[in-house]
């Protein structure tokens, strides 16, 4: 029961979201989108966003738009 | 294939002067009205003030027109550059070129950047700049050879009109066998019978054997173009090397170049992903942020937007490696195999798309209540074949829709077509009426500006409704975020040079979601720093996408994040590597002030360039109609409440909307005040005498344009 957040290996369970993830980090607040896998999540969506077992997780830095 | 002859006009031999750290040190002016081809040299001068690029642009075509040059007349200019580290194949993005000309959307200047191949071979043909002024009846081919060093201009009858074949044609023509060393520029019907024409610039793809293409897709150069009666202008060069540019220190690009293409290729995988799925990550963001456009930007968001977002493209792209230039690693550059037309002269035949892009899925898709995928790309495909700009297309055509909902106009006026939200057959007919030039599609070419006119004088639509949700300034179409939670964005739109086109400044996020400026100063300092920057890669070639779309992993541990100072460093040792100038990163935003004030103050000569001109439709601003205000009513009453200090206990929504609108409208002017001031303009939006002055643009006629608005 293991996931990857950002290549490094982060423990799981079962209800885990997106943003039981980012609570633990200081600098949570930067993180606007997250990809779970090839999926982009948006912080809106942060609490009702699962966070499967194995996942590779990553936290998008910054938006730059076109 | 079509048959076609071609007929040389005119030849012009000439001696491929050695590229000297990016700089060929001269341009090329053809004036197609009796083909006079000319060479004209590059002094140390222009290249301190101007650097390439954008800013070689703007000082050929100040020099080409005056104050009363409209876009159609023969001394309109054309201008083509790259810039001096355009054609660099180990840094990722460096195959920019900039196109300028006056428009015939906002009638003065307009600059668009475009990938492709053609601006590098430009260059290593010889010529840091391409100038063409003047018209003719006979639809010619300009031909620059750089490997046999001459210029030759045709008449080609016969050739098709539209991009697509025209592309392909053009370079099996001229390849000798070898497509890769062809880029050819052209434009189609739509930009001839439009005001918001593009141009096509080829790349080759080898993997696919076909030449492809990326638009300089703003303003309406491409009707400019087929104006003049130009068919195309190709350029012809040879292999591609590092040395090719003659960099001053080559060992340190290499260096950078290195540092920079292995982050790509190890960061991208892990944040956006451009090299797969391109820009098209932004659809479902904007959309989960109340940013994408809907409906004519009445609303940011729709249930229905994942159809048309990453996940569906992801599927319907065709894998391989899609950059635009040479050794670009970001490669962002995608498109569609075997993609079959339910419409118009390509219907049912298998053909290849080169996009959609974000802005085209936005333009074309949501911002027309469409949520079909195919719907985007078919499109992205005519509007390329047929040289139109597929942002102002969208855009127009939302506001066309959103007044056929309101009942402005009717199908009387349409020619029987029913416009509403979502109808994809009939933004598709529209597209196609545009190409042929015929029906309401016509009117629409014409752009928002001339469409609010014609539907007040012609169909008796309130004109005062029209000017708060027709999305155009200074001319212009809006490209496609909704701004209105962010006073940032909404002078990122309003305050850029050329009109609406957020490559000036994007601000949205650090704005709105980040909130990383909250007071005017702070704001003011984001609208001089990042178009300034975003100023600077128009200057030298290149494609800002690798600046801030792949993030160091320790970038949000500095002082700035947003800026990507690691980056910016990297990007002024590229510069002193290539130029042999060394520049500390401050040099960088010095260098793109002079040009910037400069294009301002070409808006000044052209007519514009003041306070007023920097106005936006209110629908950029705030909701317009009651049912705006409705769907967000929550945030704009705690808005109401909170931070404008309003009792609104018994006041209707109508009543509502227009305090909120004084609000907002007064905050924008504030925001201008404060740009002004930072910019170092007068409170009309004039750069002083200091600040042409500081920035050595001082020249004799600048000063005495200055003086004829009082500015001394």
């Amino acid at each position: 029961m293991m996931i990857r957040v950002n290549g490094k290996k982060h423990s799981w369970h079962e209800g885990m979201t997106i943003k039981d993830i980012l609570k633990d980090l200081s600098d949570s607040h930067l993180y606007a989108v997250v990809r779970i896998n090839d999926k982009h999540v948006s912080r809106p969506h942060f609490e009702k966003t699962p966070v499967p077992d194995n996942s590779e997780v990553f936290l998008i830095p910054m938006i730059a738009g076109g | 294939m079509a048959e076609y002859k071609m007929e040389s006009l005119k030849t012009f031999n000439y001696d491929r002067p050695v590229i000297e750290k990016g700089y060929a040190n001269q341009t090329l002016c053809i004036d197609i009205s009796d083909f006079v081809i000319s060479i004209k040299p590059v002094t140390e001068k222009t290249k301190n003030i101007f650097i390439g690029g954008k800013g070689f642009d703007l000082w050929l075509l100040w020099n080409a027109v005056n104050s009363t040059t409209k876009w159609r007349d023969p001394e309109n200019a054309i201008c083509i550059a790259s810039g001096p580290m355009g054609g660099t194949p180990v840094y990722p993005g460096s195959g920019k070129s900039i196109v300028t000309t006056i428009s015939p959307l906002t009638g003065s200047v307009i600059d668009s950047n475009v990938g492709g191949y053609f601006g590098p071979y430009l260059k290593f043909s010889g010529f840091d700049a391409l100038e063409v002024t003047g018209k003719t009846s006979k639809d010619v081919v300009i031909f620059i050879d750089g490997i046999d060093e001459k210029v030759q201009v045709f008449t080609a009858p016969g050739l098709p009109d539209d991009s697509y074949n025209l592309s392909a044609m053009l370079t099996e023509r001229f390849a000798k066998g070898k497509p890769r060393n062809i880029s050819v520029v052209s434009t189609g019907p739509g930009a001839k019978n439009t005001l918001m024409g593009c141009l096509n610039f080829t790349w080759y793809d080898l993997k696919r054997k076909r030449a492809r293409y990326k638009q300089a897709g703003r303003g309406g150069i491409g009707s400019v173009f087929a104006d003049k009666g130009i068919k195309a202008i190709v350029a012809r060069w040879d292999t591609v090397k590092v040395k090719t540019n003659n960099p001053a220190d080559p060992n340190s690009l290499k260096g950078v170049g290195k540092k920079y293409s292995r982050e790509i290729v190890e960061l991208d995988p892990k944040q956006n992903q451009m090299a797969k799925i391109g820009t098209t990550h932004l659809v479902s963001i904007m959309n989960d942020f109340d940013l994408l456009p809907v409906n004519n930007f009445q609303y940011g968001r729709h249930p229905e937007a994942e159809n048309i977002g990453q996940e569906v493209y992801r599927r319907i792209f065709d894998p391989g490696y899609d950059g635009c230039w040479m050794g670009c690693t970001l490669a962002c550059a995608h498109g569609v195999k075997d993609f079959v037309p339910i419409t118009g002269p390509y219907k049912g035949t298998k053909v290849f798309v080169d996009g959609p892009e974000y802005e085209t899925i936005a333009g074309c898709g949501s911002n027309l209540g469409i949520f079909d995928p195919h719907t985007a790309i078919e499109m992205n495909f005519y509007c390329d074949t047929y040289g139109l700009d597929t942002i102002s297309v969208g855009t127009a055509t939302a506001f066309a829709m959103e007044c056929f909902e309101m009942g402005l106009i009717n199908e009387t006026d349409t020619g029987g077509m029913n416009l509403s939200f979502g109808n994809r057959l009939s933004a598709l007919k529209i597209v196609h009426q545009m190409a042929r030039g015929e029906g309401f599609g016509q009117i629409v070419g014409r752009g928002i500006r001339e469409m609010k006119s014609i539907f007040a004088k012609d169909f008796g639509a309130d004109p005062d409704l029209m000017q708060d949700i027709g999305m155009e300034a200074k001319g212009l179409e809006f490209s496609e975020y909704i701004s209105k939670e962010s006073l940032a964005q909404q002078g990122g739109y309003g305050l850029a040079l050329k009109g609406p086109q957020h490559d000036e400044a994007w601000l949205i996020f650090l704005d709105m979601v980040h909130n990383f400026m909250p007071t005017f100063e702070q704001k003011a300092e984001a609208l001089h720093w990042f178009p300034m920057f975003r100023t600077w890669f128009g200057l030298c070639g290149l494609c800002k996408l690798p600046w801030n779309d792949v993030v160091p992993e320790d970038n949000k541990e500095t002082d700035e994040p947003a800026k990507v100072m690691k980056h910016v460093e990297w990007y002024a040792e590229y510069y002193s590597a290539v130029t042999g100038r060394q520049i500390h990163p401050d040099g960088l935003i010095r260098m793109s002030e002079a040009v910037y004030n400069f294009q301002r103050i070409f808006n000044l000569k052209m007519g514009f360039g003041q306070r007023e001109h920097d106005n936006i439709p209110y629908r950029a601003v705030g909701p317009v109609k009651t049912v705006e205000y409705e769907s967000r009513h929550e945030r704009y009453d705690k808005q109401l409440i909170e931070k404008h200090k309003v009792d609104i206990a018994g006041k209707s929504t109508e009543e509502k909307v227009a305090l909120l609108r004084k609000f907002r409208e007064e905050l924008y002017e504030k925001l201008k005040d404060a740009v002004y001031k930072r910019r170092g303009w007068n409170n009309n939006g004039i750069p002083t005498v200091e600040t042409v002055k500081r920035l050595g643009i001082d020249f004799p006629e600048v000063l005495e344009l200055l003086r004829a608005y009082g500015v001394e």
